[in-house]
């Protein structure tokens, strides 16, 4: 192994799939990958999926980016696309499980979504984006993984499947956070070890990170923040480092989890919270 | 491969380099002579960054850090110290800073750890036997040490508003050993060596100074971590190995080196947002 910082982290030729790539941190999770030379295959629902992958392809080059803009929702497509991607790939080296339904269908920032009043449905979205779409990805693109001795599955948790969110931190505020997402993150953090433990002989890795408060202030969406809501002082000042994280601050953990720089980390939840969860 | 390959490679490089950089840092390392410290030494010297080996007189961190220099074609610096002795860490400290006029990353990294796993004479080690006086050293060594080192060290960072500890654990912190691993056929049972309780307790202790120091500077731009590692490969014998192998998803222990990616990772901007985290780094030993 060479000791040079560069090529410690290097991801450079891997073949990487991430879900949830037109997301506010999955558009960072595709550039970090892609600005180290990473081979990126960008899966996503919205529309913004054509404009970044257009931008990514003149950016970093046609051959080093693909994508597939598709509703997760649709089990079958997920599946289908998976059996595509491994037909096409001669190898799969990195997935990111990052997708994640933020807004009213799983019960985000709405009354509706509280634990009286939220639907079945609501909840059920929550499991399927906490461990129904990592286990179909992880199942086509796992043993691709296995007979190459070598992969890296990375989960993207959340702090709130080790913690619980404080309802004082949204009383009075339009913004939620369904009981769903804690319980569906929770169990992918299981899986995770599940994982890990059922490839670790077949040098298949399987990790989580635990994102804290990487509150949405860049784009409106379902689920973004205006930059002077009350809400994200309750925030900041709840955290050790009395801020909140900014999506570049998980491009650290991403890498190391996805190069042999982990080599020997496997079944953990690596938590990047500004220190929530430590007090 | 694509037109742009080369300049893009080139790139990406320069993004690795300058997230994990440590150019122009100084970091201290206590047991920096020994196998894993020096380690963890060379992976800050491969990040630009100069590392101080802290350790006892007999383990020549004066010579371990020209063989370092050397090998790294990098500046390093070697101080023989007791770090359980406050007197003698705040030389240290007055060293350094008259040299390099900087501290910015820790690394609490000595503790006594006897191999038991090679060990015929193991008697002492067994809980009904255990002295005072190995339990007064241990923790001495392994807690003491590391809170005088964090004392001295930390509060030099947190007056510059930016610094870094990172405290080395051990699987050990988070889960029992499994005293198995350490027995010797054809001994009887009250000379079977065992692992010393006061690496357990020490190694937990250790996450706990994490915590509280994580809070305790995080307004002063201190970040603390630790890593809890697993045993590497050291010339163990080989039923040893056998048997804790068969603890391990992955099927093995650890090469020496595994660990520098976590050194790295902590003690650089690449984990800006990370204060009190333990980053268990075991092959999978504690996740079934």
């Amino acid at each position: 192994m060479t000791l040079s910082a560069g090529s410690l982290f290097d991801v450079k030729k891997k073949t990487v799939v991430l879900t949830g790539a037109s997301g506010y941190l999955g558009k960072t999770f595709a550039e970090t990958f892609l600005e180290n030379g990473a081979r990126v295959i960008v899966l996503g629902r919205s529309e913004k999926l054509d404009s970044h992958l257009a931008q990514w392809k003149l950016t970093f080059g046609p051959d080093l980016v693909d994508g597939y803009r598709f509703d997760m929702g649709d089990a079958e497509t997920l599946t289908n696309t998976m059996d595509q991607i491994v037909a096409k790939e001669n190898r799969i080296d990195v997935l990111v499980n990052n997708a994640h339904e933020l807004g009213p269908l799983t019960g985000f920032n709405t009354q509706s979504g509280s634990l009286e009043n939220c639907t079945i449905e609501q909840w059920t979205r929550n499991i399927a984006g906490g461990v129904l779409w990592p286990f179909i990805t992880t199942q086509k693109l796992g043993p691709v993984m296995k007979r190459q001795n070598s992969g890296s599955i990375i989960n993207i948790s959340t702090m709130y499947a080790v913690v619980a969110p404080s309802p004082d931190l949204y009383e009075g505020t339009e913004f939620g956070n369904p009981a769903g997402y804690s319980a569906s993150k929770a169990a992918m953090l299981s899986f995770t070890r599940y994982v890990a433990s059922y490839w670790g002989k077949y040098g298949v890795r399987a990790n989580a990170i635990l994102p804290g408060p990487f509150s949405n202030i860049d784009y409106s969406t379902t689920n973004s923040v205006s930059k002077d809501s009350p809400f994200l002082s309750r925030l900041r000042s709840r955290t050790c480092l009395k801020r909140l994280g900014s999506p570049h601050e998980l491009a650290g953990a991403l890498l190391f989890l996805a190069s042999e720089a982990s080599s020997y980390v496997t079944g953990q939840a690596l938590i990047v919270d500004g220190g929530w969860t430590t007090t | 491969m694509s037109r742009a390959s080369r300049p893009q490679s080139q790139a990406a490089n320069e993004g690795l380099r300058s997230l994990f950089n440590l150019a122009g840092r100084v970091a201290v390392i206590t047991g920096g002579a020994g196998l894993l410290g020096m380690k963890h030494a060379e992976v800050i010297a491969a990040a630009g960054g100069t590392s101080v080996l802290v350790d006892l007189p007999q383990a020549c961190p004066e010579d371990r850090a020209v063989e370092l220099s050397k090998k790294c074609h990098c500046d390093s610096f070697g101080i023989a110290a007791n770090i359980a002795n406050p007197g003698e860490v705040d030389a240290v400290s007055d060293a350094i800073l008259r040299k390099y006029s900087r501290i910015d990353i820790l690394i609490n990294n000595a503790a006594n750890n006897p191999k038991m796993e090679a060990s015929s004479d193991g008697e002492w080690s067994r809980l009904e036997n255990f002295s005072l006086e190995v339990w007064d050293a241990d923790l001495r060594v392994g807690l003491t040490g590391a809170f005088l080192c964090s004392r001295t060290f930390g509060l030099e960072m947190a007056k510059r508003g930016k610094g870094v500890i990172l405290n080395i654990a051990s699987d050990l912190a988070v889960i029992a050993p499994d005293q198995r691993l350490y027995r010797k056929d054809g001994l009887p049972e009250s000379e079977q060596p065992v692992k010393p309780i006061t690496y357990s307790v020490v190694k937990s202790g250790i996450l706990g100074l994490t915590r509280y120091l994580a809070t305790y500077w995080a307004n002063a731009g201190v970040r603390v971590n630790a890593i809890s590692p697993g045993g590497v490969y050291n010339g163990q014998p080989q039923t040893f190995v056998t048997r804790l192998q068969q603890l391990i998803p992955m099927g093995r222990m650890a090469n020496v080196d595994e660990y520098q990616g976590a050194i790295l990772f902590l003690c650089s901007d690449a984990s800006s947002y990370m204060t009190g985290a333990n980053l268990i780094i075991d092959g999978g030993r504690t996740c079934w």
